[in-house]
């Protein structure tokens, strides 16, 4: 099958949706998340049919790639936007309550739809080898960001955080295209492999120019995965905007970041007289993230924003893999595989979260207290999700911390692996928070709390794909090659 | 072109770019920006980007500052500039900026000047014509994602604005 031919199935099915919003006026509409779900299923199922392949159709070849990453990256961001749009099922009560609607549910189509078009730029970017078919598809995805997050307007932290992430995130755009068109100024090309070409035989005065470009682009992507010091807008926005939006947003946002640094970096670190210099950018960046990230994670009382340090702690685990390139090639798997389970641990946190929150009604650590009583099963998934978060043995997150650390001390980044060890013995302390407020601290009632039915076989199978993955790691692996 | 003309459009652009800039008065302000506008209009048509400096005019100078306009009739302009600058915001805004700048100028000195006359551009096509050849041929692919972009926008701007939602 045509790799192509996924993502064009992608937007049939955004089309049809967004028709059935159109064609079915003033009628409940809830029907359209599980058709959306139902449809990305199918499609992530299909994306297993799909192998690697070179040229895709000739005209596209200075634009799109569908290699062994590319395809990698599209199963990721179906496999998000699926758990994404469950997710957004179990929220979409917590959702019509904050909606100026004039019928029951009304309005929360477009809470389905658009996700399965962000779900579409995430893929294009996976493909996208150059710097104009990137920035659309950056657009694409960021654009429907701003929506999504500012998705609940009667709720004055969701259009916060909407006009938050609107206004840095356009900033952090500028940046970006303006790194753009200092390395085509300089190059005179747009496709990464022909500007790759160029910096090998570019003429050193011209080298300044080119490192200032770079310099704007690692701005501009710093923000997209959130590295220190691009992180101020994380959480606020992480906690202000729907849940689910949150989760996609730490997941699907950051790894689509990751991809491209792995696709405009590479050239950098393939030409002898610009790798040392990216190195050190990298290394610098790894070091911030982590340190930040663990030390604020620490005293935060709302699971949300909890997670939100967390996630610029885990994007500094990220960079630390970047960081340990050699001989201009990045360790690609590593990458990959702390991508692949930190979107299982991640998401099934926030996944747990919005249940919790729909009865309890709130985020904060103590809305937590006693779960291992109220709900036994989903307790036991979040605590499967803190203990791979924080990187306990036998989980996806463990393997993927050792696959990094392996990496640095192969690279020999010594004060990398040194602050990496410590700032992950920080992260024990606040993930394992969380599990002693459900297991130890009591309820204020002990009322059971349910869950869907879809959302507890979710659960089940993300927490057994986090033990899988973090024993037995290679099925991963062999996806990439 | 002249370039007594290229530096009379540049400051023209560059000038009233800074004016948007300073100005308390929105609507000045919006004026400023639909001036400097045209000088880079006049830019582009002077480098044989004509399609471009006409485009440039329609749409930017034409649509977007209408667009301008019409949302600053709706915000309270008294607000605006009875509004104090924070000294330290201010004080903050130049020293970024003027690094910014500094590092750009730095950067730039490593360029040799240019002295060269170039030659009148000679295409095989009018300028639309290129245009349009090279957006729907070569850049197909792009130009298809910025359609699902502007769909994807439309929705957002309906799902964010509508009075109620059905």
């Amino acid at each position: 099958m045509n790799p192509l031919s996924l993502d064009l199935a992608v937007l049939a099915l955004g089309l049809v949706l967004v028709f059935l919003e159109a064609f079915n006026d003033g009628k409940e509409k809830a029907f359209l998340g599980w058709i959306a779900t139902a449809g990305i299923g199918v499609i992530f199922a299909l994306s297993f049919l799909v192998s690697p392949q070179e040229i895709v159709a000739t005209q596209l070849v200075p634009f799109y790639t569908a290699d062994p990453l590319a395809i990698f990256f599209k199963r990721f961001a179906l496999g998000t936007t699926l758990i994404v749009l469950i997710i957004a099922i179990e929220f979409r009560p917590i959702l019509s309550h904050y909606l100026p609607a004039s019928v029951r549910n009304g309005g929360v189509a477009e809470f389905f739809a658009l996700p399965v078009f962000t779900c579409l730029g995430l893929m294009w970017m996976a493909s996208a080898v150059d710097f104009i078919m990137i920035f659309v598809s950056l657009e694409l995805v960021t654009i429907s960001f701003y929506v999504l997050v500012a998705y609940m307007r009667r709720n004055n932290p969701s259009l916060e955080a909407g006009t938050k992430y609107l206004i840095l995130s356009a900033l952090s755009t500028g940046f970006f295209v303006y790194g753009i068109t200092w390395i085509f100024g300089v190059t005179g090309k747009t496709n990464l492999g022909a500007v790759g070409q160029a910096i090998l035989s570019l003429p050193v005065e011209n080298q300044t120019a080119l490192l200032f470009g770079l310099a704007l682009l690692l701005v501009g992507l710093g923000f997209k995965i959130a590295a220190v010091p691009f992180q101020l807008w994380v959480p606020d926005v992480y906690q202000g905007a729907p849940t689910p939006i949150t989760a996609f947003l730490s997941v699907g946002s950051k790894a689509a970041g990751f991809v491209l640094l792995i696709r405009i970096l590479d050239p950098f670190i393939k030409a002898p007289a610009t790798s040392g210099k990216v190195q050190l950018v990298l290394v610098a960046l790894a070091l911030l993230s982590l340190v930040y990230g663990n030390l604020t994670a620490m005293p935060q009382l709302n699971l949300k924003r909890l997670l939100a340090y967390s996630s610029i702690a885990h994007a500094g685990y990220l960079l630390m893999a970047l960081a340990s390139f050699q001989n201009g090639h990045f360790k690609q798997t590593t990458v990959s595989f702390y991508l692949a389970g930190y979107l299982l641990m991640t998401l099934l946190a926030f996944l747990v979260m919005v249940v919790v929150n729909r009865v309890a009604g709130g985020d904060s650590i103590a809305h937590f207290n006693g779960l291992g009583q109220r709900a036994p099963w989903l307790a036991f998934g979040l605590t499967v999700a803190m203990l791979s978060l924080a990187g306990i043995p036998f989980t996806a997150g463990f393997m993927g911390k050792f696959f990094v650390f392996a990496d640095a001390v192969e690279a020999h980044q010594w004060l990398l692996v040194v602050v990496g060890i410590v700032t992950v013995g920080a992260g024990f302390y606040y993930y394992l928070k969380v599990v002693r407020a459900m297991y130890w601290n009591p309820a204020k009632n002990n009322e059971p709390i349910q869950a869907g039915r879809l959302t507890q076989v979710t659960v089940g199978v993300l927490v057994f794909l986090i033990v899988a993955l973090g024993v037995y790691p290679q099925p991963v692996l062999d996806l990439l090659k | 072109m002249s370039p007594t003309l290229f530096w009379i459009f540049a400051a023209i652009t560059l000038g009233f770019g800074a004016a948007t800039l300073i100005n308390r008065n929105p609507v000045a302000s919006a004026l400023s920006l639909a001036v400097s506008f045209l000088g880079l209009a006049a830019l582009f048509t002077s480098l044989s980007a004509t399609f471009i400096g006409i485009v440039q005019v329609l749409v930017y100078a034409g649509a977007v500052m209408v667009l301008f306009l019409f949302i600053i009739m709706l915000l309270d302009l008294k607000a605006e500039q009875r509004r104090q600058v924070r000294l330290s915001a201010l004080i903050g805004g130049v020293v970024i900026a003027g690094l910014f700048a500094s590092q750009v100028v730095l950067v730039l000195r490593h360029f040799p000047k240019g002295n060269h006359e170039f030659p009148p551009l000679s295409l095989p096509h009018p300028d639309a014509v290129n245009i349009g050849l090279t957006l729907f041929g070569h850049y197909n692919l792009p130009f298809q994602v910025i359609g699902v972009l502007i769909l994807v926008a439309s929705i957002g701007v309906v799902v964010l604005s509508k009075r109620e939602l059905n």
